[in-house]
């Protein structure tokens, strides 16, 4: 382990207050020694960096999948206190809501006959990679409806049953969006992307549901053995990283103006309840709206591929669940015997409501929120239950993936993206992308193991083990 | 002039060198376009930008974010940037063409420029930036 960081317990360390000058509490995060091996000075710096902003509760949170960012360090979880703590887009990053998630299909993988002319419609059927637009053309009026209701606002279009919406975290809605506060220049950007995937690590995935951990969890879920799911993982795309823009250079000014001292300009900042804090928290919510009613529409469209290829019913591939994964939310948790309300900063970590939690649908409620993890491409994928303990030590949140361990370039020093798809091939992986470099930036070889990672979620009580999905096709971004 | 790619986990870093700050500029928007739509683009259509900020580092992430915001919204591909600045004000006249699905596949998204890890040095040779593309 890295020179001053000290063990706190089996897989989770601290960094005491004085890592870094200026720390208001320790950070904390949890590693297993094997993937301790692989951890980044930078991005203890970054979690030690988060310590110093002002107001933060009990400690800066690193989840194992933690890696080094801008801001943040990804799989970094912090609150805020109301009263004097700050909110700031470093702590959540340029693609607002980004999330995932999961559908079952009545379907088993024999009843796949042609696997590779299926992922080829469903890579027709949702645009993807740079540049790509959408068929849909969402009007101004349109867009507004988008940014202030979410998921909702594509179901009642058409793209979707109202079921869908019960099984996303918030409903698929942040109540707070203010579109006053999205420039037009973001509004620009979003209206011709509706339903697009984007490119980088962002995928949809045809995916057999390997193992079941949890039975009973599992029955509540909508899972079984055997099962084709289709998991779908994109963000806010434009709309959103140019929210996250804009923003931030409100926020700098802010920083000054309200005295706050930082340690890295990417992690400008305003108190939560300052005109700037609330402008910041106004378009990020209408951002991550826009994100929920995205991921709607590409199910809706990957929906209408399985319908059309299988002759399955729409209804029989019911939504087990959409995470979201870079967010700042306002939630309530007990700190020392006290309930108090908190701005709890989630940038790539995923929230974790254990049971008896709010804002789980009625037959979840005894259960637990579900927590969907996807692996790289060509790895197994998770889905896993939220904990009391994630409620008691990491205000509800977990890991959200496995994280890079080898930068892009070489990545494709290494394999040509080519060898990578054909490696994939030869273990049954379909994998389809607009070109062969994005294959080669995303292969397994170039993240953590994800079994690690949710291994060392599930130990330490942060989430527990449900079931492992593994892929067959891959569409890339 | 010249850029290079350096090591970085999970986003792109970009080191630029010039002789000039005009010149470093339009280095770091060439890096930008290569990493979004890979190396074939040509000239033909252009676009101005004008901007102010009050120093030079945040001057250099609200070019490059002007370039992403162009790019994507005009659905234009620029080959390069011809770039004179004025204190801390910037006067960029982008050369470019139209995105084409076929010839400008070979990128990936950059979703923002970011604060973090910016630096711009000057020695005897001339500038070097680092900047971090988040993809």
């Amino acid at each position: 382990m890295l020179d001053g960081v000290i063990r706190a317990g089996t897989n989770e360390w601290e960094i005491p207050v004085g890592y870094v000058p200026g720390m208001r509490v320790p950070g904390r995060f949890f590693l297993s020694d094997a993937l301790a091996a692989l951890l980044e000075p930078g991005a203890v710096q970054q979690l030690a960096n988060v310590a110093t902003l002002p107001g933060i509760v009990r400690c800066s949170l690193g989840m194992p999948d933690i890696h080094w960012g801008y801001g943040f360090p990804i799989g970094g979880v912090a609150a805020f206190s109301l009263d004097e703590g700050v909110i700031s887009p470093g702590g959540v990053g340029f693609d607002i809501n980004c999330g995932v998630r999961l559908f079952t299909t009545p379907l088993a993988q024999a009843d796949i006959k042609k696997p590779r002319e299926f992922i080829e419609s469903l890579f027709h059927a949702v645009p993807t990679g740079v540049g790509a637009k959408s068929s849909l053309k969402i009007s101004p009026a349109a867009l507004t409806a988008v940014m202030e209701k979410g998921a909702r606002w594509a179901v009642e279009a058409g793209y979707g049953v109202e079921r869908d919406l019960a099984r996303c975290e918030e409903g698929g809605c942040m109540k707070q969006a203010d579109i006053r506060a999205v420039s037009a220049k973001a509004r620009a950007r979003g209206i011709p992307q509706g339903g697009t995937l984007g490119s980088g690590n962002h995928f949809l995935e045809i995916q057999v549901v390997s193992e079941i951990y949890d039975e009973i969890a599992a029955k509540a879920f909508g899972l079984l053995k055997g099962q084709i799911c289709c998991m779908i993982h994109c963000g806010s795309r434009g709309l959103g990283h140019q929210v996250c823009t804009d923003h931030l250079k409100t926020l700098e000014t802010a920083t000054k103006k309200y005295h706050i001292t930082l340690p890295d300009r990417q992690l400008a900042c305003a108190p939560i309840q300052s005109p700037e804090g609330k402008a910041y928290f106004g378009a990020m919510a209408a951002a991550a709206n826009y994100a929920w009613a995205n991921r709607q529409l590409i199910m809706h469209a990957a929906r209408l591929q399985f319908e059309r290829m299988f002759s399955i019913g729409y209804e029989s591939m019911p939504l087990v669940y959409d995470v979201t994964h870079n967010v700042a939310k306002i939630e309530e948790h007990t700190v020392d015997g006290h309930r108090v309300t908190l701005c709890v900063h989630r940038k790539g970590a995923t929230r974790s409501f254990g049971p008896g939690t709010r804002d789980l649908p009625g037959d979840l409620a005894t259960i637990g929120q579900p927590v969907i993890i996807p692996g790289s491409m060509g790895t197994s994928s998770f889905v896993l239950k939220g904990t009391a303990t994630a409620m008691e030590r990491t205000f509800g949140s977990t890991c959200h993936g496995s994280g890079r361990v080898m930068s892009r370039s070489q990545a494709k020093k290494r394999m040509t993206g080519k060898e990578v798809a054909d490696h994939l091939l030869a273990q049954g992986i379909i994998v389809r992308a607009p070109n062969e470099a994005a294959i080669a930036d995303e292969a397994p070889e170039v993240y953590k193991p994800s079994s690690e990672v949710v291994q060392v979620v599930h130990d330490a009580g942060l989430s527990a083990l449900v079931a492992r999905l593994s892929p067959l096709g891959v569409i890339k971004g | 002039m010249s850029y290079e790619e350096l090591p970085h986990t999970a986003d792109v870093k970009i080191r630029a060198c010039a002789p000039t700050l005009d010149a470093l500029f339009g280095e770091a928007c060439r890096a930008l376009m290569q990493v979004m739509y890979g190396g074939d683009r040509s000239g033909g259509t252009t676009r101005s930008i004008d901007l102010d900020a009050p120093d030079q580092e945040s001057l250099f992430c609200d070019f490059l974010s002007e370039v992403l915001y162009v790019s994507e919204v005009d659905g234009l591909v620029f080959r390069q940037a011809d770039v004179r600045l004025e204190g801390m004000h910037i006067h960029a006249v982008l050369d470019g063409e139209p995105f084409d699905p076929v010839r400008h596949n070979k990128g990936t998204e950059v979703k923002g420029i970011s604060y973090s890890g910016l630096s711009i040095q000057k020695d005897a040779k001339g500038y070097m930036l680092d900047i971090l593309f988040d993809v």
